[in-house]
């Protein structure tokens, strides 16, 4: 069998394990890559408080130095306040060391534009060239510029969200919130804002010395400590975050995750409540969103997957929110990039200036089920399994944008072929659970009998 | 050809051409392969690329699993004594020490505290060259702490060594030239703890080298203005990480770096009879000297860790180079200018004497140096001819390093620099008048 590498070189950035590919040479040349794609400026980096990030972030600044632009360090922060001091302080770019959800051996670089935004698939198509091509800028020793290392990144990202939303107003009794920030890069930030918030908070996982204390993903089956710890403290709310703190989950008063497609919904629904405007998701985010953009007469627009699809339909279409299913939320006026603290300030607020528990919110529109399920398939036979399936539901509205979205009468689908690994994945969401998995199990079931003809 | 020199002295070259963070990253891993991912100290001197390389060191220390104790900005003979201070495995100075400010380099120091010596320089060289480094995991991957006491430890050691803890050196006025590089952290502060009145230019630790580095006669210009208007009882000059050392008189006479370790051989050799270990190029004065008291001379090849070694292994009580490079070994068995200040310094507090008194003491020999830039793929050749040009007029020569070639009147040292692609002519005759013919003589028989 073929060896499976654990090095990734793609348009989302350079992604490895530690002790492995992921070697500080490699990285060095990255940057360097970076450096010359800038050209001479300046460079903001930050990391997450993963064991190998102080050796990646050296291998880093050695090769911005090397390729002459100056190196603004905001240390061990989120990677969403890398992305907000990039465009706060007209760099020409930045560096986030993290590899989000990846388990603790793994590291990477994100490379990001001097909008504050991940390169989009062209720029990083360039970077990629550059790299390949290996004949970088190099100063001369006369020529290298400084690093200069910046304390309370995290502070202005909270004023920037502060300015924006304000304390919450004063209730009968604080809101009381469980954060869980997985040891993770919103450790030190996550509590210090729901504090400034004015919220009360009982904060786990807060210890970011890089050990991950459960899996990074903010899905409902990591959750359960913050569960637990919701019911025993009585909480109005629990929040978990991710390493690099871009996505956010939401775990109701109960003690019951709501399921991630849920935290932009109800960002969603407290925005448009204040402002109308546009509202972007992905293809394959909750239809919750439809009916609350219909709620405020707000137009929503679906894009491809990816973060950078979604930050380039905002920008199209002038969105005054949007996001991902994943827990990622986008509110340009903050911040334009997925930020767990953003998210959790619109929730608070929403919380608190409507008075219902989230449970009660959650009400207000209908609720769907979204199951999903990966099969394996090799990636020639791809496009045969989604030309299939186009002619299968040529009854039904089909978006093709990426992959097959099918638009049931009761639901949806989506299959896609992933961009990493010989799967292809389904996405269904219909009113209940056992609908949206009868509609997984038709499609897995037609695309097996296609595979095995 | 753009010049890389890998040997024995460590990795150099220039900075936005050969010396690539990508070659120091990869080099860093090596010498942390080498000594088994262990405690590695590291410091720079104040050139602007400094932070680049720095970077790219822990970068390649930390990823072959060692524990980094970063200096800072610290002369390198105060990392090499912090080295033994801290049980530390080893070293990296981040130097090209008296290179000029376009320059950078890697000099690796073993556990205690000497340079690497040739065998051990081979040894880190194959496991670069091979390309399979030690990985440390995630779990097993270290972090860097900041060390600031290396230049007090350092200063503690030199007044302890020369008996100067209670301020012995007052009314000494002694001026001094850091050339802006790492001693300006130390020097100042050490001799006016010590009792001394301190005259201080270029001590501003920005890195913007204000003359050449290499502390030489062409140099002082500036120093000896400074001994001269401050009436300074010495003046020094020190390279650009604190090794060598480069003096003015109290008359403002500018000395050949050879004579840094002619006089503190006189020193030495006033108080004590003993070896002293010096390399093939440096000036004959030293033999005279320790036949007039005594005393025995070892001649090496050029390079500190070859007078480190021989130093060790003949027990000697000095070593030094014509470079302005002193050993002393109550200090450390390193090259160190502070030592040698120390040794200056404590000698004219104690018995009086006037700096010019004791270079009336040296024997008068004229020493001529001259440098031929080649391209470094001939290097080597242009010695091989010479070598052979030489066998054929029957001339008698030592091997050692290079040619040294003995002459009527004096002698002439070829040889290839260990630091630049250059070929480094040094001649020495008993009479002044004969020393340019001499060098005119080794000029016209190589063919570059």
């Amino acid at each position: 069998m073929r060896a499976i590498p654990t090095l990734k070189i793609s348009i989302s950035g350079v992604r490895g394990v530690i002790g492995d590919s992921l070697t500080p040479a490699l990285l060095t040349r990255f940057a360097q890559a970076f450096g010359t794609h800038t050209g001479a400026g300046t460079i903001v980096i930050g990391r997450d408080p993963r064991t190998s990030g102080e050796m990646v972030k050296h291998a880093v600044i050695a090769g911005i130095l090397s390729s002459g632009s100056r190196v603004v360090d905001v240390g061990m922060c989120p990677v969403p306040t890398v992305q907000l001091q990039v465009r706060k302080r007209h760099a020409h770019g930045g560096i986030a060391i993290t590899a989000s959800h990846n388990p603790a051996e793994w590291n990477a670089l994100k490379f990001i534009g001097p909008s504050g935004l991940f390169l989009d698939a062209g720029q990083a198509r360039e970077l990629l060239d550059i790299y390949h091509q290996g004949e970088y800028t190099k100063v001369s020793g006369g020529e290298i510029r400084v690093v200069e290392e910046v304390d309370g990144a995290t502070d202005q990202h909270i004023n920037a969200i502060l300015d924006v939303l304000g304390p919450l107003p004063k209730t009968g009794r604080p809101i009381r919130v469980v954060l869980d920030s997985c040891n993770g890069a919103a450790s030190i930030a996550g509590p210090k804002l729901l504090e400034a918030l004015g919220a009360s908070v009982i904060a786990i996982n807060v210890t970011p010395d890089g050990s991950f204390p459960r899996a990074a993903e903010p899905v409902a089956e990591n959750l359960g400590d913050l569960c637990a710890a919701v019911k025993e403290h009585d909480a109005d709310i629990g929040f978990a975050q991710d390493m690099d703190a871009d996505r956010l989950a939401i775990v109701n008063e109960r003690g019951e995750p709501i399921g991630e497609d849920y935290t932009l919904a109800l960002a969603a629904l407290y925005v448009l409540q204040r402002e109308r405007g546009p509202l972007v998701a992905n293809l394959s985010t909750t239809s919750a969103l439809d009916d609350i953009a219909k709620q405020f007469d707000c137009p929503i627009f679906r894009t491809k997957i990816g973060e950078v699809n979604v930050t380039d339909g905002m920008k199209l279409h002038n969105a005054v929110i949007g996001g991902e299913g994943n827990g990622g939320v986008i509110y340009p006026r903050i911040n334009f990039a997925r930020d767990s603290l953003v998210g959790m300030a619109l929730t608070l607020h929403l919380l608190a200036e409507s008075g219902k528990s989230v449970s009660e919110l959650l009400e207000t529109f209908p609720r769907y089920s979204i199951v999903k399920e990966k099969m394996e398939c090799s990636s020639q036979r791809i496009p045969g399994v989604l030309r299939m399936l186009r002619q299968e539901y040529a009854r039904f509205p089909i978006d093709t944008r990426d992959g097959v979205k099918v638009m049931l009468p009761d639901g949806w689908f989506l299959v896609r072929g992933s961009n990493t690994e010989p799967i292809i994945r389904v996405v269904a969401e219909a009113g209940s659970e056992d609908r949206a998995r009868e509609i997984v199990s038709d499609v897995y079931k037609q695309v097996t009998t296609w595979i095995t003809s | 050809m753009k010049p890389l020199k890998i040997g024995i002295t460590g990795v150099r070259g220039i900075v936005g051409q050969t010396f690539t963070p990508e070659l120091v990253v990869q080099f860093a891993q090596a010498f942390g392969s080498y000594l088994d991912g262990g405690r590695i100290l590291i410091c720079r001197d104040t050139r602007p690329s400094g932070p680049m390389i720095r970077s790219a060191v822990i970068a390649g220390l930390l990823a072959s699993g060692c524990e980094v104790i970063d200096l800072g900005v610290s002369p390198t003979p105060s990392m090499q004594l912090a080295v033994k201070w801290l049980n530390a495995d080893g070293g990296i100075a981040i130097t090209a020490g008296h290179n000029p400010a376009a320059w950078n380099a890697l000099k690796f120091v073993r556990s205690d505290g000497v340079y690497l010596n040739p065998t051990q320089a081979e040894e880190l060289l194959d496991i670069y060259h091979q390309g399979e480094f030690l990985k440390a995991n995630w779990q097993t991957i270290k972090q860097t702490v900041q060390y600031k006491d290396a230049i007090p430890h350092h200063i503690e050691v030199l007044n302890k060594a020369f008996g100067l803890e209670h301020a012995k050196l007052n009314k000494l006025v002694v001026a001094i030239d850091c050339c802006n590089g790492a001693c300006s952290l130390m020097t100042t502060k050490w001799l006016e703890g010590v009792g001394c009145e301190v005259l201080a230019v270029n001590d501003d630790p920005t890195g913007v080298f204000p003359h050449e580095p290499e502390p030489k006669a062409e140099t002082m210009a500036q120093l000896s203005a400074v001994v001269k208007a401050g009436r300074a009882d010495i003046g020094f000059a020190q390279d650009a990480d604190g090794e060598r050392l480069g003096i003015v008189t109290e008359k403002g006479e500018r000395l050949s770096e050879e004579t840094t370790l002619a006089l503190a051989s006189l020193i030495r050799l006033k108080d004590t009879t003993g070896t002293i270990v010096t390399n093939i190029s440096t000036t004959g004065a030293i033999d005279i000297i320790a036949e007039r008291f005594g005393g025995t001379v070892v001649r090496t090849p050029v390079g500190q860790a070859y007078i480190s070694e021989a130093m060790i292994e003949h027990g000697a009580m000095l070593g030094g180079e014509g470079s302005g490079g002193v050993t002393v070994p109550e200090v450390q068995l390193s090259h160190d200018s502070a030592a040698a200040i120390g040794l200056m310094l404590s000698h004219l507090s104690r018995t009086g004497k006037r700096v010019s008194e004791l270079v009336q003491e040296l024997p008068r020999l004229a020493v001529l140096k001259h440098n031929i830039a080649v391209e470094p793929n001939h290097l080597y050749s242009i010695l091989q001819d010479f070598r052979t040009t030489v066998e054929r007029e029957n001339l008698q020569y030592d091997t050692i390093d290079g040619l040294k070639v003995k002459m009527p009147n004096g002698w002439v040292h070829v040889r290839a620099s260990n630091t630049e692609s250059i070929i480094r002519i040094i001649v020495e005759s008993e009479n002044a008048a004969e020393a340019p013919h001499l060098l005119d003589w080794v000029r016209d028989r190589l063919t570059t």
